[in-house]
């Protein structure tokens, strides 16, 4: 006890306790497991594994870890680094395996030698995706085996599992996890670490890694179905599932529901408890058939707690369709099927099976306070080129609000809010370019614009550009480039000179690919020089075709980290007279309304990039130096 | 500990600090052989946006969340993010409230009420008359390090609740904390434990 310091996740012995965030369990669980490629493309809320493997250096450890451009080229990665016998593992969110889905299907039939781990987390609630995704269907649908943990420590452990279970049965395994198991912390106790286990070996073998043979891939789908039903199996001699108690009433959970029920029990009193069996199910795909009829074919009453979606419910109903048991959950309205679900929740769906009474889940109390939607932070460049586009879509002689524009997905969306109401979808990774293109190849009259971030163009957005060329469209394409990935928590891209390892690589230069790609109009400004940038967008309006305005100036936040504030804004109170133009144009975080109706800067967020000043009639808005 | 389980909610506008928090009172109770869980909404943290922090700590503790009515400590850092979440307190359990005001942009913009600091104070006070409030922020800057404004109020509600012994802290915030920021840190935390004795 005393002074502990800070624990050195990668390198810190076996035993050593430490209160880990689950995706830092992760990252643990890496050195525990031999892997030796980690790749993947950031996302909410899976991007700490490799921001904890970056921050610990796991690349002197002998560990390749990289972020990928996009989803897909991350999976396909792993993958090859894994038929070569190399251990390896994958970070998305829910949305990036949509991105990858192609590859991983096919990755089903071929199978690996090393094993692969494929990393998804889902979001219940959402709280930062675009949907409530259930990526256990895309287990089934792709014929993977999926294991979900129900805390911080046993996601350590199942990325061990998980490379167990690739080894064994040569199949990537999905590692899926939710918000409340990646985002928690929680008590971690370490393991041993192993060795990276690196390539080992590529035989030429046509009828697994080809797929343009048809009797092979018919094949190779009988031999994943076997592998499949030897899953089942593994399952419960590696203890993924399990059972405890005793009794006709059941309780099947999943993930974090897992956590909530075990407090609930407890709370009911051993009585309650001592009615109740709990099954435990760590593995979701495939569903150890026997196992579950040996377990459950006896119970009277089965309560499945899950999130999302009936998935669980559904296939246990399959199982169990020739017993007496009846299998009841979402489907029947016991828990919901929006949101997450909550310890409430769970204590309802118990006493509601159990036929007691109590138990309800109140509604939300009113939210009295004013509403706060995340705003662009103090000085963010988006907001400039927001602010330059309309007004050069003015200047031009068009009218702002009538003026489509598509947004892409990035801190830039956040320009929904007011004042800047800036955009008018926001839908996939790289869809602003096509869907303004899709606008206007549907009859759209009038100028379209498409917003898209540095990273995301990388991502998705240069096919869609492509296309948007090849046929000509008239479209207005602003590339806002803040040289990082913001909103995920700062990660590279491919512009770096440097990785976040310190590999040195090769700068991919956005404007050399608009170029490359046969773009005639391309300008770079930086939004800062806010006249200039309205000057650009009311020029590159009125050219034909593809036109695109690249955007130039770092992410505001990571500057103030990296470089500190040298100066800030402040409002002298006598000449302000409250006309709240600097609030109304630039709505930006730092300025408030004070008690005698003038307006104020919080100087220690104010990032000085000067924006409100530039939009006071009155001169009230003074720089100040720093001290 | 008096309970079983000690449920704590922290409060927060991305950026002042409450994820740190939550993080020292998960190192301090690990610290302590004691177990933990949170709940964080991470992902839009350094982005003023409104944040929640959820802290369990016990001997035996396996859910990340609990409900309204059902937290024995609140912080707040911010008093409209005090407000907002001040549902979240027991019947008898513990609050308090840095004397901070961060306006969000739609209050600034009038189309969201703009409550005073007095208003937002006694609508609190109403809500939980026994609520304590701290200047949190000006006392850390009297530190020489107005971020540690969070380990004010840690000490403050420590000094109220007992909830940690001191050397876990300690430990919890050489844990987490970058070395630069250590001793301030420490310092701001005995500073609000001396507040609540006043
Ligand atoms: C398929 C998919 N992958 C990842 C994400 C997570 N994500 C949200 S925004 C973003 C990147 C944004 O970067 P950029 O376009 O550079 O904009 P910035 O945030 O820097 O402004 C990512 C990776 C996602 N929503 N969907
Ligand atoms: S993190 Fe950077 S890009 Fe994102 S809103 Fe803040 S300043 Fe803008
Ligand atoms: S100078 Fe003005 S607009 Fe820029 S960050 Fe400071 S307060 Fe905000």
């Amino acid at each position: 006890m005393g002074k502990i310091g800070r624990v050195d996740v990668l390198r810190a012995p076996p035993g050593t306790r430490a209160a880990l965030l689950g995706n830092e369990a992760i990252a643990r669980g890496v050195i525990e497991s031999g892997i030796s490629v980690v790749t993947g493309y950031p996302g909410t809320p899976s991007s700490e594994v490799i921001m904890t493997l970056h921050a610990y250096r796991a690349h002197e450890l002998g560990i390749y870890v990289e972020w990928a451009v996009n989803e897909r080229v991350a999976f396909e990665i792993a993958y090859g680094a894994s038929i070569g016998g190399a251990r390896s593992m994958v970070t998305m969110k829910a949305p990036g395996a949509n991105v990858a889905a192609d590859p991983i299907v096919s990755a089903a039939y071929g199978g690996v030698e090393g094993g692969l781990v494929i990393y998804i987390a889902d979001d219940p609630g959402p709280h930062t995706t675009q949907t409530e995704q259930d990526t256990r269907w895309f287990a089934r649908m792709a014929g993977l085996p999926m294991i979900s943990p129900v805390d911080p420590d046993e996601a350590r452990k199942f990325v061990r599992a998980a490379i167990e279970l690739s080894e064994a049965l040569k199949l990537p395994v999905i590692l899926r996890s939710t918000t409340r198991v990646s985002h928690t912390v929680g008590d971690v106790v370490f393991g041993e670490a192993v060795e990276p286990v690196r390539y080992r070996g590529f035989k030429k073998d046509v009828k697994r890694f080809v797929r343009a043979g048809m009797s092979w891939n018919r094949e190779r789908h009988a031999w994943l179905l076997g592998q499949l039903r030897k899953a089942e199996e593994l399952a419960v001699e590696k203890g993924l599932v399990s059972s405890e108690g005793s009794g006709d009433y059941c309780v099947v959970c999943e993930g974090v529901a897992c956590g909530h029920l075990r407090e609930a029990l407890k709370s009911l009193g051993e009585s309650v408890a001592d009615r109740v069996k709990v099954a435990r199910l760590g593995m979701v795909h495939p569903i150890p058939r026997e196992w579950v009829r040996r377990e459950l074919g006896g119970c009277r009453k089965v309560l499945v707690l899950e999130e999302l979606s009936p998935y669980l419910e559904i296939s246990l109903k399959a199982v169990l369709h020739s017993t007496d048991t009846e299998v009841m959950g979402m489907e029947e309205g016991l828990i919901p099927s929006v949101g997450e679900l909550s310890p409430a929740h769970v204590a309802a769906a118990l006493n509601s099976v159990l036929g007691r009474s109590g138990g309800s889940v109140e509604a939300e109390a009113q939210d009295k306070a004013p509403p706060r939607p995340p705003p662009l932070c103090p000085g963010c460049p988006h907001r400039n080129s927001f602010i330059a586009l309309r007004f050069g879509l003015a200047k031009a002689g068009y009218s702002p609000t009538k003026v489509p524009v598509f947004g892409d997905i990035g801190c830039y969306a956040l320009g929904v809010s007011p004042p800047l109401e800036a955009i008018w979808t926001e839908h996939s990774m790289g869809a602003s370019i096509s869907m303004a293109a899709g606008l206007k190849i549907g009859g759209f009259e009038g100028p379209v614009v498409a917003v898209i971030g540095d990273s995301t163009f990388y991502h998705a957005g240069l096919q869609s550009l492509i296309e948007a060329v090849h046929k000509r469209v008239d479209l207005l394409v602003m590339i806002l480039d803040n040289d990082i990935i913001a909103m995920t928590g700062h990660q590279s891209t491919p512009a770096w000179a440097r990785t976040e390892t310190g590999r040195e690589a090769r700068p991919v230069r956005i404007e050399e690919v608009v170029k490359a790609i046969g773009v005639e109009h391309v300008y770079v400004v930086d939004p800062y020089d806010i006249d200039k940038a309205i000057e650009v967008v009311k020029e590159a309006v009125k050219k034909p075709g593809v036109k695109v305005v690249i955007m130039k100036h770092p992410c505001a936040l990571w500057e103030a980290r990296v470089k500190g504030v040298k100066a800030v804004y402040r409002v002298v109170p006598e000449k302000c007279t409250s006309c709240m133009a600097c609030v109304r144009v630039t709505g930006c975080p730092a300025l408030y309304v004070a008690e005698d109706g003038k307006v104020r800067i919080m100087e220690e967020d104010c990032t000085g990039c000067g924006l409100c000043a530039r939009y006071c009639p009155y001169d009230a808005i003074i720089r100040v130096e720093r001290g | 500990m008096a309970q079983k389980v000690l449920n704590i909610l922290i409060a927060s506008v991305g950026g002042q600090g409450g994820l740190t928090l939550s993080r020292v009172i998960a190192a301090a109770a690990v610290a302590e052989g004691l177990r933990v869980r949170t709940g964080e909404t991470l992902g839009m943290a350094q982005r003023f946006g409104s944040v929640m922090s959820f802290v369990r700590v016990g001997e035996e503790v396996t859910s990340p969340l609990f409900g309204h009515g059902e937290a024995d400590v609140f912080i707040g850092m911010e008093l409209i993010e005090a407000l907002r979440r001040i549902p979240y307190v027991r019947k008898g359990g513990v609050a308090v409230v840095a004397l901070t005001l961060k306006p969000p942009v739609s209050s600034s913009l009038g189309i969201a009420p703009r409550p005073s600091k007095e208003e937002l104070v006694k609508e609190l006070r109403r809500a939980l008359p026994s609520i304590r409030f701290v200047d949190a922020v000006e006392e850390a800057k009297k530190i020489g390090n107005y971020r540690a404004a969070n380990m004010v109020l840690l000490g403050y509600v420590n000094g109220l609740v007992g909830m940690l012994k001191d050397e876990s802290v300690e430990a919890g915030i050489s844990a987490i904390l970058r070395p630069k920021a250590v001793e301030t840190s420490i310092r701001a935390y005995y500073r609000g434990k001396e507040l609540a004795k006043e």
